[in-house]
């Protein structure tokens, strides 16, 4: 049994996606339900961009904030889709169809900083 | 790690910007970040890492993924093979597809403050899937085992009629069948049809009957002493005809001339050389089929089968035959490098097998054909072998780990 791999894309037209990676895991209020598409995750911000295209960036993710950079892959990415192959409305089996590439994800590494602080609480004078 | 964010309307297509919004965000600029309209597992979409050099061979349809639905998945390229591994992440793998492009990459800025232009429509990334992870490729060896039990299935007799066989297909494999049973890639299948001696008869491949080989060179060297042929410029077309006027297939005796010899270069009248070692090594492994023999005794036997002109060596059985001394005597037996299996594990298994103790130089015979990607014969030694020498003067000895 054999799966073909094709790309109707052809070399260098091939569409490019991109990767947002973060440590954890994103979870929606239990209020919001299964209902999550179209819902805001958060901001992505480029803080700077250095020469080395290996900029800064934030990512707000409700009360958190993130801090990453553009890593380049070292071996890309390809996003594969399984298709039906049909030949004259005869279903042929399995082919995958490499639909976009991926050459660059940006990296959250660290843990998210809270953007909010507890109240401080004030110290009772002696007296 | 949890939000607190507000539901807003879901965006259709691709969402506006997308993966390029995000790619050519500016410095100081923002983009939203949200669920894709069609955000799901997406189970039928998966990523696959590739290296530059194999992104090449896929962008221009030369890759299959090759096995059966109980069988690991292999990736095959026209000359290669890679086994096909899924790494898992604990991440979360955010998968922004390329969106429709809009006047504006952006329309925030990073403190929050709107842009000049108010009239643009918020840029989105929208993302269409949590990825679990990807799939990694590593270079493999080819899988051929299964390659000649197939083959053995049905082997290829002198006496054979297919046309009156009711079972005329059991057991026999066109090209495209073994493409679909065999985890190789073309040129890897390719080679391990000629390793095995295949040859295709009627559009089939098939392993020809060690009695019918030994049936057609034999008719070739004793007509090489009736008609006087020369044994290093056996002409092909005279091999043939008389041959196939003696009832054997000229398709096979091509193929007998193929196994056991090889052609004369810039012979104008395709002239074929038989090969000293091949011939000899073929009677040898004829005279020891009946079992273990003494060592003396299978030497005369074997010289006295040799053609004239021709000369046997000990050397020429390297990976086909053991030798052990009991007592006095030795004694040699046939174990072929061809009959073990080809994965190191299961090779090395079987050596162990066959004898728990070994010299390298019995060994080295019996692993030399061993390509694993990334790792040398010594490694397979370390990882495979326990290696015990008590003084540097003394041959190190080679047993299961």
């Amino acid at each position: 049994m054999q799966i073909r791999i094709r790309c109707n894309c052809g070399e260098g037209a091939c569409a490019e996606w991109a990767i947002v990676e973060l440590q954890g895991v994103v979870e929606p209020q239990p209020s919001i339900g299964d209902q999550i598409q179209g819902l805001e995750i958060g901001r992505l911000c480029c803080t700077s961009s250095s020469s080395s295209s290996q900029g800064s960036y934030t990512f707000t993710v409700g009360y958190h904030e993130l801090t990453g950079s553009r890593v380049s892959l070292k071996k890309p990415l390809l996003v594969l889709k399984k298709m039906k192959a049909a030949v004259d409305g005869d279903e042929r089996g399995t082919e995958l169809e490499v639909i976009a590439i991926i050459r660059h994800k940006i990296l959250f590494k660290s843990r998210p900083k809270a953007l909010i602080s507890r109240p401080q609480i004030k110290e009772k004078k002696m007296s | 790690m949890e939000m607190e964010i507000e539901m807003v309307e879901p965006t259709e297509g691709w969402g506006g910007g997308g993966a390029e919004a995000v790619r050519s965000l500016a410095a100081g600029s923002s983009i939203s970040v949200r669920y894709h309209s069609l955000f799901g597992s997406h189970d039928d979409m998966l990523l696959l890492e590739v290296d530059e050099k194999l992104l090449h061979d896929v962008l221009h349809h030369r890759v299959t993924i090759r096995g059966q639905p109980d069988e690991e998945a292999v990736l095959c390229t026209p000359s290669s093979t890679y086994a096909m591994k899924f790494v898992g992440t604990s991440n979360s793998v955010l998968l922004i597809p390329a969106g429709e492009p809009t006047p504006s990459s952006s329309n925030g800025t990073c403190n929050g403050s709107e842009t000049n232009n108010k009239a643009v429509p918020d840029a989105v990334a929208s993302v269409i899937k949590v990825a679990p992870g990807y799939m990694e490729l590593t270079q493999a060896a080819p899988r051929l085992d299964k390659l000649k039990s197939l083959l053995n299935e049905r082997p290829y007799r002198l006496e054979e009629d297919l046309e009156n066989d009711v079972w005329f297909k059991r057991g026999l494999y066109r090209w495209q069948d073994l493409v679909e049973e065999i985890q190789a890639s073309d040129q890897e299948l390719r080679d391990g049809l000629r390793s095995l001696s295949a040859v295709e008869v009627d559009g089939y491949w098939r392993i020809v009957d060690g009695k019918t080989m030994d049936e057609i060179l034999n008719m070739i060297l004793t007509n090489s002493v009736l008609h006087e042929w020369p044994l290093n410029a056996l002409s092909e077309n005279e091999v043939v005809s008389i041959l196939e006027a003696d009832g054997f297939p000229g398709r096979i005796v091509l193929h007998c001339l193929e196994t056991f010899g090889s052609k004369v270069e810039n012979s104008g009248s395709n002239l074929w050389s038989l090969d000293e070692k091949r011939v000899c090594l073929h009677f040898a492994v004829q005279i020891l089929g009946g079992g273990k023999m003494k060592l003396e005794i299978f030497m005369a036997k074997w010289m006295r089968s040799i053609p004239s002109g021709m000369h046997g060596d000990l050397k020429m059985l390297e990976g086909e035959v053991l030798y052990e001394k009991l007592g006095v005597e030795n004694w040699i037996h046939a174990f072929s490098v061809s009959d073990l299996p080809s994965t190191p594990a299961e090779r090395f298994a079987a050596l162990f097998r066959e004898r728990p103790k070994w010299e390298w130089k019995n060994l080295e015979p019996y692993i030399r054909d061993l390509h694993v990607p990334g790792l040398s014969s010594e490694g397979l030694l370390i990882k495979y072998t326990r290696r015990t020498q008590p003084n540097a003067d003394v041959e190190p000895i080679f047993s299961a780990r």
